[in-house]
């Protein structure tokens, strides 16, 4: 599903070289749910990034899908991100649109008929338990029901990967422990799933297989 | 799929607000430009067309020929390029008609010693021989016959006249094309402000694996649908223009020009109109429509 072989990225700043990974190497299997485990700064973000081909690495490879992203095209990076989900820690959701339309808009870009996005998206709702918000807009949301929009939008699309970059980060412990919930569900139906948080308890609740980025560097892959 | 386009280009026209308004203004103002002298020019050509008709190339004769001789020269003027009708005018012919001009005052004409007036041919060109080359080459033709002593005619004010309509015409081209760049980058301003106002959208639909085509066609669209709207409004402003003002002018311009009546642009060039106020407004579109992901 996902395998990284000694990947390194580098940035420039200036006459400066900074490494944000350093000789990363990993694989995940279909099915699995890692976590990536870090503090704010460790590279996870970055890492995130390379897997949906939002960056290039400066060395090394990255797979996923089986597809090496870096020799990706234009439309082929699209295809990839067909079968991958991403939901951040900002939810992301378009501000002038309903959660029904947040969902839908996704399902449409991608030309799913109109018939099929209606089912798809309630299907979506009902998975995060928010089917009965579909007409609120984001303002009217909490943080929590937010962040459940934002996995329905992610999950509409049934990708094969969901990458969820500090989902919880901005929520408190029980609307961090509802998501995560869902999440567990989304997984539970084949996604695969990989999850980076700075929270090194919610790691630990979670039980699953941890990778732990400090300074760019894989220190840890355990579970 | 196109349908759900069209209604997000609708959704950033309406989020363009006062850019938007500002673009179809320019571009209606543009276009309405273009047209209005695209009217008078098609007018004045209308205008040029039938004085051609009515211009006759005068050719003066040295001396006046003999009726045998008269027969054999219409003759052969007549086969030349360019020539539709030859009349012969004889001396004592231009005479009468120098005295049916003079009306009352003709009595003037019978005090002269002797008739001044040369004999003459009056040539009616065809259509080829009516164009600027075409009476060129048929004047060059008719002041080489040996009886010829001058060649005139009405050309040369029917050419000034031609010439007129073409710098019309230019500067209407001119006047238009400025515009029209003001409109592209007004265009080009608001689809960019919508595409700044748009930019997480754009962003979810790459993150999804949107084609890049289906990211940037509402920008298109909403840019051509602005030309559209722009170029709905010039025409109707014409329209407008034309029945307020056309009955008021007519009689000026039947005076002047001797055409019975105004004519508004062919439906051709209405929707010529329409066409480049869509391309206006698309071609801003295209120029706002940012760079693609590295």
């Amino acid at each position: 599903m996902i395998e990284l072989h000694r990947v390194w990225k580098i940035y420039s700043v200036g006459p400066v070289k900074v490494p944000a990974l350093s000789d990363v190497s990993f694989r995940i299997a279909k099915g699995e749910f890692v976590t990536l485990r870090g503090p704010s700064g460790s590279g996870k973000t970055t890492l995130l990034r390379l897997l949906y081909r939002d960056d290039i690495p400066s060395e090394g490879e990255v797979e996923v899908l089986g597809e090496e992203v870096s020799r990706l095209g234009r439309k082929e990076v699209a295809a990839l991100r067909r079968s991958i989900g991403v939901v951040f820690q900002d939810a992301k959701l378009l501000p002038g649109r309903t959660v029904y339309e947040n969902v839908a808009f996704v399902l449409r870009v991608l030309g799913t008929p109109r018939r099929e996005v209606t089912s798809r998206v309630f299907d979506a709702l009902r998975t995060v338990g928010l089917s009965g918000r579909a007409q609120a807009y984001p303002a009217q949301l909490s943080q929590g029901e937010a962040q459940r929009a934002a996995l329905a939008r992610a999950i509409a699309r049934k990708p094969l990967l969901l990458i969820a970059d500090e989902p919880t980060g901005s929520l408190d412990e029980g609307m961090a422990g509802e998501v995560l919930d869902i999440i567990k569900d989304i997984w539970a139906g084949g996604t695969t799933v990989l999850l980076a948080t700075h929270q090194a308890t919610l790691a630990a609740t979670l039980q699953r297989r941890t990778l732990t980025l400090q300074a760019g560097r894989l220190i840890k892959d355990e579970g | 799929m196109f349908g759900f386009l069209l209604g997000e280009a609708l959704r950033d026209l309406r989020r363009a607000g006062r850019a938007a308004v500002s673009a179809i203004l320019l571009i209606s103002l543009s276009l309405a430009a273009l047209g209005a002298f695209w009217l008078l020019s098609s007018n004045l050509g209308q205008a040029v067309d039938q004085f051609r008709e009515r211009v006759k190339i005068i050719v003066y004769l040295k001396r006046e020929p003999s009726s045998a001789e008269s027969g054999a020269l219409v003759e052969r003027v007549r086969r030349m390029p360019g020539v539709g009708t030859v009349k012969f005018v004889g001396k004592s012919e231009a005479l009468g008609t120098l005295k049916q001009v003079l009306g009352k005052d003709a009595a003037v004409a019978d005090s002269l010693p002797q008739n001044p007036l040369p004999a003459s041919l009056e040539i009616t060109p065809t259509a080829e021989g009516s164009t600027v080359e075409g009476a060129r080459s048929l004047v060059t033709r008719l002041s080489a016959l040996p009886e010829t002593e001058e060649v005139g005619g009405g050309r040369e004010w029917m050419d000034r006249f031609a010439q007129g309509q073409r710098l019309l015409w230019m500067f209407g081209l001119g006047v238009g094309a400025v515009l029209a760049g003001a409109a592209i980058l007004t265009v080009a301003t608001a689809t960019a402000l919508v595409l700044h106002a748009r930019r997480d959208e754009m962003e979810i639909m790459r993150l999804v694996g949107a084609p890049e085509h289906v990211v940037r066609l509402p920008l298109l669209l909403q840019g051509m649908m602005q030309g559209l709207i722009g170029a709905a409004l010039a025409v109707w402003a014409l329209v407008v223009c034309y029945a307020v003002l056309g009955p008021r002018a007519e009689p000026l311009v039947t005076e002047t020009l001797g055409i019975p009546r105004l004519e508004f642009l062919r439906p051709v060039s209405v929707v010529g109109l329409m066409l480049a106020g869509t391309m206006l407004g698309g071609l801003g579109g295209w120029l706002a429509r940012g760079r693609p992901e590295p």
